[in-house]
């Protein structure tokens, strides 16, 4: 069965559709990548299953539960399965690293303190961040910062993680910690899906790739028939332009 | 230029500039709460409220701001009266400040719920808060900060310009203090040199207690000099 079933998702930034129908599926432990051009809509798949975006048609499944995104109580309900990393890391500048942390588990679920904090700190330790604890978000460098995002996201045990391109916005020499972080994941099971332009981190990470254009999913499949023999013009046509360097 | 300096008439009644300048002090933090209350609301009013609620904070700040101060206190206390409503001078002086200081404080809190960076709201909601914890845990740290020095420096133009036309009226803060005593044996050129001495002390205490305090609280950056 599958773990996240997207089903038909539509939406719409007024009254521009920038989802025209979005289906695609995956498994408990599996990893899907969203690639596409800028505007294709990658993004605001992400965007819509966090119901930050209005979902306004189709059905998203998690573990066989019907997601709503009708009332803010069934919004909540989506954001409690699943956590988001955004590409600006987006963490709370007037907070410390491990109060970044432990705020929503601590305040929001009212989680037991003892074990939100030595949860905190077993985060920190897999994204290679225990000495920076108490530091604040504009001590650290950005790599750095998105890896506090990347554990932050951890802290609320999501049984889905959505990461909207991480590293685009990281210094070429920055952006392997990161990945290096999102692979450790990997191998502790988590279901994943992932925005990104980092086309041979796709290719060794992903089960499936999602091609879109357009607000719509052109082809989908595993990394090397995507990457490898796109059978779409445009496919070939994006590929053949970022894969060139 | 033959003029002899004689402090020693200063001196004997310091203790009474030592009163004036207490009084300042609370008038100033008062009317700087009641102004701090006043635009907490009416900024958040701004932001959130329907047009005529906007409309009227728009009325409020408008009229403050584009008057002086002195015609406002003025107003209350040489105006009102001939409508029946009397207060004392402190009063009039202190509920003057009070509008006065909301009215700008409005404008400075404004600021600060516009410069709230909508991606750490998102985080937030992502992260499962109601609008309530944003608010709480997002919103007023972040403006805290943001508007801070701007705040703290408003609270020493309340405390030595704003409580300084209580003097018109007759309120003995420091300046009018000064004045009073001035007025007595006409040693003007002492009494303002130690006057204007006291403000900055007292200018520089407010100063340093707002850095240390904003330093604490909200992590600024403040300077001291």
């Amino acid at each position: 069965m599958a773990h996240l079933a997207v089903s038909d998702v539509r939406a719409k930034y007024g009254t521009l559709e920038v989802l025209k129908g979005v289906t695609f599926s995956i498994g408990k432990g599996e990893i899907a990548t969203l690639v596409g051009p800028s505007g294709s809509g990658k993004s605001t798949v992400l965007r819509a299953l966090m119901g930050l975006t209005p979902v306004t048609g189709g059905t998203v499944e998690i573990a066989g539960e019907r997601m709503n995104y009708s009332s803010a109580r069934e919004v909540r309900a989506a954001r409690d399965r699943m956590a988001i990393v955004f590409q600006q890391y987006n963490l709370f500048q007037n907070m410390t690293v491990m109060q970044n942390l432990t705020l929503a588990p601590l305040k929001i679920k009212k989680w037991d303190k003892q074990q939100v904090n030595s949860e905190a700190r077993r985060l920190l330790g897999l994204v290679g961040l225990s000495d920076k604890a108490d530091a604040y978000s504009d001590q650290l460098s950005g790599g750095q910062q998105q890896r506090v995002a990347l554990a932050r996201a951890l802290a609320l045990k999501p049984q889905i993680l959505l990461l909207d391109e991480v590293t685009s916005a990281l210094d070429p020499e920055l952006v392997n910690e990161v990945l290096d972080a999102i692979r450790k994941l990997a191998d502790e099971g988590m279901t994943m899906v992932i925005v990104s332009h980092e086309m041979a981190f796709v290719r060794e990470i992903a089960d499936k790739v999602v091609f879109m254009d357009a607000g719509q999913i052109v082809e989908a499949g595993t990394p090397k028939e995507i990457l490898d023999t796109p059978k779409t013009e445009r496919a070939r046509d994006f590929f053949s332009k970022i894969l060139r360097h | 230029m033959n003029y002899r300096f004689q402090f020693g008439v200063v001196w004997d009644n310091f203790p009474l500039l030592l009163e004036g300048a207490l009084l300042t002090f609370q008038l100033g933090c008062f009317a700087f709460a009641g102004g701090a209350l006043i635009g907490l609301v009416c900024a958040t009013l701004k932001t959130y409220a329907p047009w005529p609620l906007r409309v009227l904070v728009d009325c409020y700040v408008v009229f403050i701001t584009n008057t002086p101060a002195l015609i406002q206190i003025y107003f209350l206390y040489f105006g009102l009266p001939e409508l029946g409503f009397r207060w004392s001078n402190e009063a009039c002086l202190l509920i003057g400040l009070t509008l006065n200081a909301g009215a700008y404080l409005t404008l400075i809190l404004r600021a600060g719920f516009l410069s709230v960076r909508v991606s750490e709201i998102e985080a937030g909601q992502t992260l499962g808060m109601s609008l309530i914890q944003q608010v709480r845990y997002i919103i007023v740290p972040h403006i805290a900060k943001s508007i801070y020095p701007a705040v703290a420096n408003f609270f020493i133009v309340i405390l030595v310009m704003g409580t300084s036309v209580g003097a018109l009226i007759g309120v003995d803060e420091l300046t009018g203090q000064a004045i009073n005593l001035s007025a007595v044996n006409y040693r003007w050129l002492e009494y303002l040199t130690v006057v204007a001495g006291m403000y900055v002390v007292l200018t520089f205490i407010a100063s340093i207690g707002l850095a240390l305090l904003g330093r604490w609280a909200f992590r600024v950056k403040a300077r001291i000099f």
